[in-house]
């Protein structure tokens, strides 16, 4: 253990660190630690140069443990594991210190985040002395897919997957396929129809034979792993089907917001405010009316209905303003001499062909009035003389006027929200919800369909409010991600796990219970239990319980952790 | 300079490291006294982890896994919570304080919490003073 | 037969004599043993004086067992005077290898035990109340008595101990064992643990296994218990799953729990710290009040995790 050769890489990440943390003194630190053959600083280890430093580093001085200093290691330990092996050596002898999402982007105190820094590099070369080489493991992939929501994510996903020969079982909980698309007339911003593009899609996975489409099922559980899921589905109101998967897309949409939540615009107690699906339906049926049967002349769109409002959703719903647009042209088109007002906080017009669609549809002479965010217009019934059914009073802010606007129609652009049964479907296939209950991605920017669970991907709507482009791009990257995995037919298992000594192990069976993937078996005549390898999900659970410590984490060791714990400590108490 | 707790945290690499980290990318500030250690799940803490981190000196342990229902690996957060009840009187037993040692639930999307944790219980930590185990038993220590 | 006879020593620190009786308990071999060996010092059984060991070379004796824990400063003194007399010294018991019993007492202050003893205690007649102190001047002049310390240590806190043989008391046919392994001069590297195994007790017991869920616990005598399944399972506090074996099951046998005499696991660096994690992980509730109404049933948990091993343990004693 005293022999070894550690090499210490600091990195500056530009000046994101080199600002708060005192990178060269962090260097300087670890080069006189015990095992530290090399220490060095530099701007940035990701880049090519700084991985060629450490690489160089490793074959030259011989090192045989490496410690980055830098950014979280959910960021990038992958990429310095390459390295070291690209260097011959084994991934698992790095070990990261998070200095910077967790260091100089939290702290401004340079002096405190310096002595942060180097305890936890301290903590890092004390880890590291104890890593033990582990070799990754191969399972095989099986090639089905598991697609969960039949709306224009899942439908798309399904079809990429089934048109590269790979066989896909389609999930959809209602009769029908098309999720919240199928509610729609046309779409923004060129007015295509959304009927004609789900039609074919839906002509197409129904007639697939790689397709096999599930309706009125849902998904009861998910054992197992990535290449080898196992899933319960209920079938109608009492079959059931049990099926084996190698992979997950999860593309269970989103529901609309619950206009009455906002008594004060009188939803569902005024007979003639009505929500953006409801006026859909009226498009599509090609019957415009108000509740009185009679045809409407004035028509007021409200955005930003439970969206942008920290009492209901804080967040942008994305599609809102484009859809308020297109009612514009819809209605024009159907009811040439009506009056259309759209009051807005801020058009969000930012997708391709949208700004170009916002200006068409100023031309049309849509009047566009400014309301103040945290306000809300308030609907009143109109006057006798009014030749109208409501009056909306607004603070119109671009004017600075109080305006009443009258309405025979006020639409409520209602905004997206997470399904009820988020949370249920994030528990079954083991993913997490952020607080607005929408599933989280790998990675914001660089992993965005993929999921903390390893063979679980998400698409579309229930990862957040988009747009049909951005779900079907969702959908097809989802599918990419899949096939990838099915092309290289075996797939990597992480070499990280819990295993028993059985020679240590009394065969208590105090562990038995506790896995959650029922990884743990016990052998009745060699009185010890033994953990399936490829079944473990090294959550430690196990390790932590074993009375005998005869289960050891790796890569998550008793040892290795009480190096860190003292590592983080000495340095702290030796600088009291 | 005033005294400066030292609290080791032990942090769940899918929620609560997560979250720690998306307070980095927010930039929300907080107070620099927690050193985190990562582990899978918060039911990998051995409460052997909780008393060896006062033993080398911590005047604080904060432990934090996925809120319990959200746990990636479905109910690890559940044993950290049975656990944790009976760490607690042992180390109350032991004549450690309760602020020193908290459980907390902090999920991948609340850096904000996260950091609201670490600043609360930096200053609990701090009202209580630095922790007298590691100096006892230095004290305590005899010539052989 | 050796040339020459082993010199031994067999010397008590703070204890029950228990570990004594163990050694005795090895009736006949004992006296074999007597054959083979001077017994030089062993208070309880012959007479013996401190200057005689004084007397002697350094290393003179080829081994001392050394049983009870070490609360005063005759303790250390005496365990100082042997490891420098001793070629070979063995730590013997629970008392001398963890702390053992008389280690309890580092739940609590020096002061409170003396106000408890001489104080407080009802049995002392009113006028009698005496704390006694390190010296004390007569008539005759000044008497002293050992400093009684702030808190109890294993032996090993005290001198380097070559060997470790555990148990309160230790079972018989390990101290066997381990008196022939001195005789035959087989003993194993220095600084291992002989008489126990790699493993638990659960391995030597012969109850019943099955998966763990406790929703209850109790005390002994609160269940009628099942004799063939295993304690831990009946909601039984049983220590036997965190306890290296070596004992002969002795306790669950006899329908009592495992108390972890033996210490822990060799992979374990705190007992009651395992043991505790080990306990509240069977406990079969996700709610958290249901799960502090469960465990609550334990009572005195740092007196039960570490009832043999207090001193040993990480955190040693409490800061109170």
């Amino acid at each position: 253990m005293e022999d070894r050769r550690i090499g210490v890489y600091v990195c500056n990440c530009g000046t994101n660190i080199a600002k708060v943390v005192d990178c060269d003194a962090v260097s300087d630190f670890a080069k006189k630690l015990p095992g530290v053959a090399v220490a060095r600083s530099y701007k940035y280890m990701c880049s090519n140069p700084g991985q060629e430093m450490i690489i160089q580093d490793i074959r030259e001085l011989s090192l045989d443990r490496v410690v980055v200093a830098a950014c979280s290691p959910r960021m990038h330990e992958p990429t310095f594991r390459k390295a070291l092996q690209t260097a011959g050596i084994n991934p698992y002898f790095l070990e990261m210190a998070n200095i910077r999402e967790q260091c100089s982007w939290v702290h401004d105190d340079a002096r405190a985040a310096t002595d942060k820094a180097l305890a936890l590099a301290h903590a890092a070369v004390r880890r590291v002395v104890h890593h033990e080489p582990l070799e990754k493991r191969f399972v095989d992939m099986c090639p089905a897919t598991l697609v969960l929501g039949g709306g224009i994510a899942g439908l798309t996903a399904a079809l990429e997957l089934s048109d590269a020969g790979q066989p896909v079982f389609l999930v959809e909980k209602d009769d029908h396929l098309g999720g919240n698309l199928a509610r729609v007339d046309l779409t923004a911003p060129y007015l295509d129809s959304a009927r004609d593009m789900l039609a074919d899609r839906i002509r197409r996975v129904l007639e697939s034979p790689k397709i096999e489409v599930l309706l009125r099922s849902t998904l009861q559980s998910l054992s197992g792993f990535v290449g080898n899921f196992r899933a319960e589905i209920r079938v109608g109101a009492d079959g059931a089907r049990t099926v084996d998967v190698g992979s997950v897309l999860v593309a269970t949409g989103f529901r609309e917001f619950d206009a009455r939540r906002i008594e004060h615009y009188g939803y569902g107690r005024l007979p003639n405010v009505v929500t953006s699906f409801e006026l859909e339906r009226m498009l599509r049926e090609g019957r415009i009316l108000t509740r009185g049967g009679r045809v409407p002349k004035y028509f007021a769109m409200i955005h930003c209905v439970g969206s942008r409002n920290p009492e209901y959703h804080g967040y942008c719903s994305r599609v809102c303003c484009m859809t308020a647009l297109k009612y514009g042209h819809e209605i024009k088109s159907a009811l040439p001499g009506a009056y259309v007002y759209d009051l807005y906080i801020d058009m969000h017009a930012f997708g391709k062909g949208c700004e170009d669609f916002y200006r068409r549809t100023a031309e049309m002479k849509t009047m566009f009035l400014m309301y103040a965010k945290g306000t809300t217009p308030e609907i009143v019934p109109s006057g006798p003389d009014d030749d109208c059914e409501m009056l909306i009073k607004v603070h119109e802010v671009l004017s600075g006027e109080e305006i009443e606007v009258p309405a025979d129609l006020v639409v409520l652009m209602v905004g997206m929200e997470a399904r009820e049964d988020a949370a249920d479907v994030a528990h079954l296939v083991s993913i997490s919800q952020d607080k607005d209950g929408w599933f989280i991605e790998s990675h914001p920017k660089l992993d965005p369909v993929a999921t903390t669970t390893e063979g679980v991907f998400i698409a579309g709507t229930c990862q957040a409010p988009k747009g049909i482009p951005g779900s079907v791009a969702q959908a097809e990257a989802a599918a990419a991600r899949i096939l990838g995995k099915i092309s290289r037919g075996k797939i990597e298992v992480d070499a990280v796990f819990a295993e028993v000594d059985e020679t240590r192990c009394s065969g208590c069976r105090m562990c038995n219970e506790l896995c959650p993937y029922a990884a743990i078996e016990y052998d009745a005549a060699t009185k010890r239990s033994r953990v399936i390898s490829a079944v473990c999900k090294a959550c430690g659970c196990c390790v932590a319980a074993c009375p005998s410590g005869a289960i050891q984490g790796r890569h998550f060791t008793d040892r290795q952790i009480f190096s860190q714990i003292e590592g983080v400590l000495e340095w702290a108490s030796s600088q009291g | 300079m005033g005294f400066e707790p030292r609290i080791v945290g032990f942090l769940c690499n899918w929620c609560s490291y997560t979250g720690a980290d998306l307070a980095g990318t927010a930039r929300i500030h907080y107070a620099p006294n927690v050193r985190v250690i990562r582990v899978m799940c918060s039911a990998r803490v051995d409460p052997t982890f909780v008393v060896k981190a006062l033993a080398e000196g911590a005047d604080g342990v904060l432990i934090c896994g996925c809120h319990p229902g959200d746990c990636h690996y479905s109910e690890g957060n559940y044993k950290a919570m049975r656990r944790f009840p009976l760490l607690g009187r042992l180390l109350r037993d032991y004549g450690i304080e309760e602020d020193r040692v908290r459980l907390e639930w902090v999920s991948a999307s609340e850096g904000k919490r996260f950091a609201e944790i670490v600043d609360d219980m930096t200053e609990r930590v701090r009202r209580l003073g630095p922790s007298r185990v590691k100096t006892l038993l230095e004290a305590d220590r005899v010539e052989r | 037969m050796p040339e020459k006879k082993l010199q031994i020593a067999l010397y008590w620190g703070a204890a029950c004599g228990g570990c004594d009786v163990a050694v005795l308990d090895t009736n006949e071999f004992v006296i074999g043993v007597g054959f083979l060996v001077d017994i030089r010092l062993w208070p309880i059984a012959a007479d013996g004086k401190y200057r005689d060991v004084e007397a002697m070379a350094d290393g003179e004796l080829d081994c001392t067992l050394f049983h009870g824990a070490i609360r005063n400063s005759e303790n250390e003194h005496l365990a100082k005077l042997l490891r420098r007399k001793s070629k070979v010294l063995v730590a013997l018991g629970s008392c001398a290898h963890l702390g053992g019993i008389p280690g309890l007492a580092n739940q609590v202050t020096k002061q409170e035990i003396l106000e408890r003893v001489y104080l407080d205690n009802p049995s002392i007649e009113a006028g009698n109340r005496v704390v006694p102190l390190p010296s004390t001047r007569v008539d005759a002049g000044e008497l002293e008595i050992p400093r009684f310390y702030r808190r109890v240590y294993r032996l090993d806190d005290v001198v380097p101990v070559d060997y470790y043989v555990p148990g309160c008391p230790p079972a018989p046919e390990q101290v066997k064992a381990a008196l022939q392994a001195l005789v035959n001069g087989t003993l194993p590297p220095a600084r291992s643990v002989i008489g126990a195994s790699n493993r638990t007790v659960c391995d030597d017991c012969r109850r019943r296994k099955e998966e763990k869920k406790v929703t209850r616990f109790h005390r002994p005598w609160e269940i009628l218990q099942d004799p063939d399944r295993c304690l831990m399972e009946q909601g039984i506090l049983c220590a036997g799953s965190a306890t290296r074996s070596g004992c002969g099951v002795r306790c669950p046998d006899s329908g009592m729990p495992c108390r972890g005499c033996y210490g822990p696991a060799p992979n374990v660096i705190d007992q009651g710290a395992k043991f505790v994690s080990a306990v509240s992980s069977i406990v079969d509730s996700k709610d958290p009040r249901e799960i502090e109404r469960i465990l609550g049933d334990i009572p005195d948990i740092l007196g039960y995790a570490y009832r043999f091993g207090l001193p040993a343990s990480l955190l040693q004693r409490s800061i109170r």
